[in-house]
């Protein structure tokens, strides 16, 4: 019943999109529907039985377990901040004309069916359905990423649903395959996620290792792997700045969150030590073609995308080496990377509607002055580009540590080339920010920049975000351990 | 009941009807054609499983055979046309990578080789006859030429009709190997219809200039607001 909770709240919010006069009252509305949804997951998950299922009668497509609602909850929260961002952001879009008044209602229907559709996806049981809902955020978030109808969001947004939706047609193939295998093991077909990981162990390696591999081109795609990475730099550095938050903290996620649930069925099976391998190569070769990439990048936006493919790599290496210790810290470090990349998202947008270039987005960041100018998005990007280069006190470092030690446990070399990979991506952030906001120019003699007025929406978001990160960089809360631990066990890593 | 073998042999038929209109999509310059070579193909995979559903009689067949009359025989193809005279373009004579000769030398080998690996990873399965096989290795090689189709060519218009072909691989796969539940074969139509109408939208962006863009998106009322003085 918990779940019609979730459908009324967003049907509440989207009709008060479509009946709201001005921006305030829509921005409201969706401000309240991410927030009610914080509210909504931690009641869930401090009192109910977990994990809650069947909720409609008959049907098992949807169910609650902890790992969707810690997806849930790391969603709820970015769309609050986002939606907070919001306010100040799409306000002074509308200011520069660079968005249109008409597209307005557009821009936050699709916000708030996004978020819908997203916490659907994170509660299905039935993969077909997640698939589904997978395909529709990718529909939902192009039409976020096109909203400023400039030639060059049309071209991203493009991109980005032809090679997404291509490759979920191969991820489609794989669960018909994976359909298939069970019915021929179980008598009958399901594509029920916790049926499917009970029976696992007895689907024969073959069909296991076509339909996952099937099924992995489809969620890298989303999520930015290598080769199916092309698209993320571009729809991610045009988006603005709220939906690029959206698209590399909670996105990127639901592609992780279908290789996670799939690789927990495959890895039963005699198909592991081989899937295995191929996982790891995936994101040894994701991790290589980021850093490499970040190296001559000159613009901020598109350079904070690129580490979130890095990221992403990561977490395939995590899951790659599948020890009960490696899907913890992987777990963990999916949620120190959506808070730390909203927050940098969050900075580089202040830092957009700064030195906005009128020639094109592509064009190289012109930051001068920047602390006398913007000194709280200057700060926050250090400080975000510190903490996702994983330095102590922050939660990537943890996260990044232990998947390295965990991988080094089974390959010491693979160890040592990813150090290096590391090493370069955290170079070459560091590189920018130094040389990007050393720019200084005398008094009296630099161009004509006027100061932009970051309104407070804009930066509460900035500053709640990076004390969220210092909490979870330097405390566990009570109970996030074994919060962690029994997602672990529901995946059956063990 | 009819004959099933004569069900059979017209099976067997279509598909190889399936394979020539997917090579005539990955051939042509003619984008008139190219819709109606579509909307051909979507009925051909009609006929298909109504030809399966002869055999086994499910009712699923049934459904999803009417579904594909609505949403890809006529709404889709219909609605591509309709933005393709808009945007005035007849021809699509630009080309990636491949040359459409090539790119049908390239799906010939594809085929080879999904017909090599299917073999291979179905061999678990049991009780599977050499048509259902067939059925499948035609499937996905739809889908591989569907995906050439968007690999290669320049005009996003184009590369929604070889991502929709792509699809049709993708159900003709699921209908010869397995038997989805009817709600996600309808859903993903629902997903499908979707995602074809917001592309085409974009495409029309792509494909012309910016200006006339804006003009157009009024014209089909999609952004309310002052018209734009060109």
């Amino acid at each position: 019943m918990i779940l019609l909770a979730f459908v009324a709240v967003a049907l509440l919010a989207l009709a008060s999109v479509a009946a709201g006069s001005d921006h305030r009252k829509m921005n409201a509305a969706c401000i309240i529907h991410a927030f009610l949804y914080v509210v909504l997951t931690l009641y869930v998950l401090l009192f109910l039985q977990l994990p809650v299922s069947s909720f409609l009668v008959g049907s098992q497509y949807f169910f609650m377990d902890r790992f969707g609602l810690f997806e849930v909850l790391i969603a709820s929260v970015v769309f609050t901040c986002a939606a907070v961002y919001a306010g100040g952001y799409v306000e002074s879009l509308l200011a520069s004309g660079e968005l249109e008044k008409g597209s307005l209602k557009l821009f936050y229907a699709s916000w708030t069916l996004l978020l819908l559709i997203l916490v659907l996806a994170f509660f299905c049981d039935n993969l077909a359905l997640f698939w589904i809902c997978a395909e529709l955020t990718t529909i939902l978030s192009a039409v976020l990423v096109a909203i400023l109808a400039a030639r060059e969001n049309i071209d991203a947004a493009v991109k980005y649903i032809f090679i997404a939706s291509a490759s979920m047609l191969f991820t489609f193939v794989g669960l018909i395959f994976l359909f298939e295998t069970s019915r021929t093991v179980m008598g009958a077909g399901t594509l029920n996620w916790t049926i499917l990981v009970q029976h696992a162990p007895a689907f024969p390696s073959e069909m296991v290792l076509a339909a996952f591999a099937l099924v992995f081109i489809g969620f890298a795609a989303k999520s930015g792997i290598f080769p199916f990475h092309t698209w993320l730099p571009e729809a991610h550095a045009k988006a603005p700045s709220a939906v690029s938050a959206i698209l590399s903290a909670v996105l990127l996620n639901v592609g992780m969150y279908g290789i996670l649930r799939v690789w927990a069925i495959a890895h039963q099976t005699a198909a592991a030590g081989i899937i295995s391998l191929f996982i790891g190569l995936f994101g040894f070769l994701t991790v290589g073609i980021a850093a490499i990439s970040m190296l001559p990048e000159k613009n901020l936006k598109k350079l904070v995308a690129f580490s979130s493919i890095e990221n992403m790599g990561i977490l395939l290496i995590g899951m790659a080496v599948a020890t009960p210790v490696a899907i913890f810290w992987v777990l963990f470090h999916v949620m120190a990377h959506s808070l730390t990349k909203a927050s940098l998202f969050f900075s580089a947008g202040i830092l957009h509607r700064q030195y906005r270039s009128h020639l094109s987005a592509d064009a190289v960041d012109e930051i001068r002055d920047v602390f006398r100018f913007q000194p709280l998005a200057a700060w926050g990007i250090i400080t975000g580009a510190l903490a996702i280069a994983g330095m102590p006190l922050f939660p990537v470092f943890f996260s990044k540590l232990f998947i390295l030690l965990q991988l080094g446990m089974v390959s010491p070399a693979a160890l040592f080339v990813l150090l290096v990979l590391l090493f370069i991506a955290a170079a070459a952030l560091g590189y920018f920010v130094i040389t990007a906001f050393s720019v200084i120019s005398a008094p009296g003699t630099g161009p004509d920049v006027t100061p932009y007025l970051t309104p407070l929406t804009m930066k509460l978001p900035v500053i709640f975000l990076l004390g969220l990160i210092l909490i979870a960089g330097t405390i566990f809360l009570p109970g996030e351990v074994s919060f962690f631990d029994r997602i672990v066990q529901e995946l059956m890593f063990r | 009941m009819t004959d099933a073998a004569l069900v059979q042999g017209m099976i067997r038929i279509l598909l190889v009807c399936v394979i020539i209109t997917a090579a005539y999509i990955i051939s042509t310059r003619n984008l008139l054609s190219l819709v109606s070579v579509y909307s051909l193909q979507s009925l051909t995979l009609v006929f298909l499983s109504l030809a399966l559903w002869t055999l086994d009689s499910s009712p699923v067949l049934l459904a999803i055979a009417l579904i594909t009359v609505v949403s890809k025989v006529i709404i889709i193809p219909y609605f591509i046309a309709t933005v393709q005279e808009k945007i005035r373009i007849r021809r699509d004579i630009e080309f990636h990578f491949l040359s459409p000769t090539t790119s049908l030398i390239l799906s010939m080998g594809l085929m080879l080789v999904v017909y090599m690996a299917l073999g291979r990873i179905l061999r678990g399965v049991p009780a599977r006859e050499n048509l259902f096989f067939f059925g499948a290795v035609i499937g996905i090689s739809l889908m591989l030429m569907g995906m050439m189709v968007m690999l290669s060519r320049k005009r996003a218009i184009t590369k929604v009709l070889g991502f929709l072909s792509m699809e049709n691989g993708v159900l003709l796969f699921g209908m010869f190997v397995t038997e989805l539940p009817f709600i996600i074969e309808f859903l993903i139509i629902i997903d499908l219809i979707i995602l074809v109408l917001l592309t085409t939208i974009l495409t029309v962006g792509i494909d012309s200039t910016l200006e006339d863009y804006h003009k157009r998106l009024h014209r089909f009322r999609l952004v309310q607001g002052p018209e734009d003085q060109p």
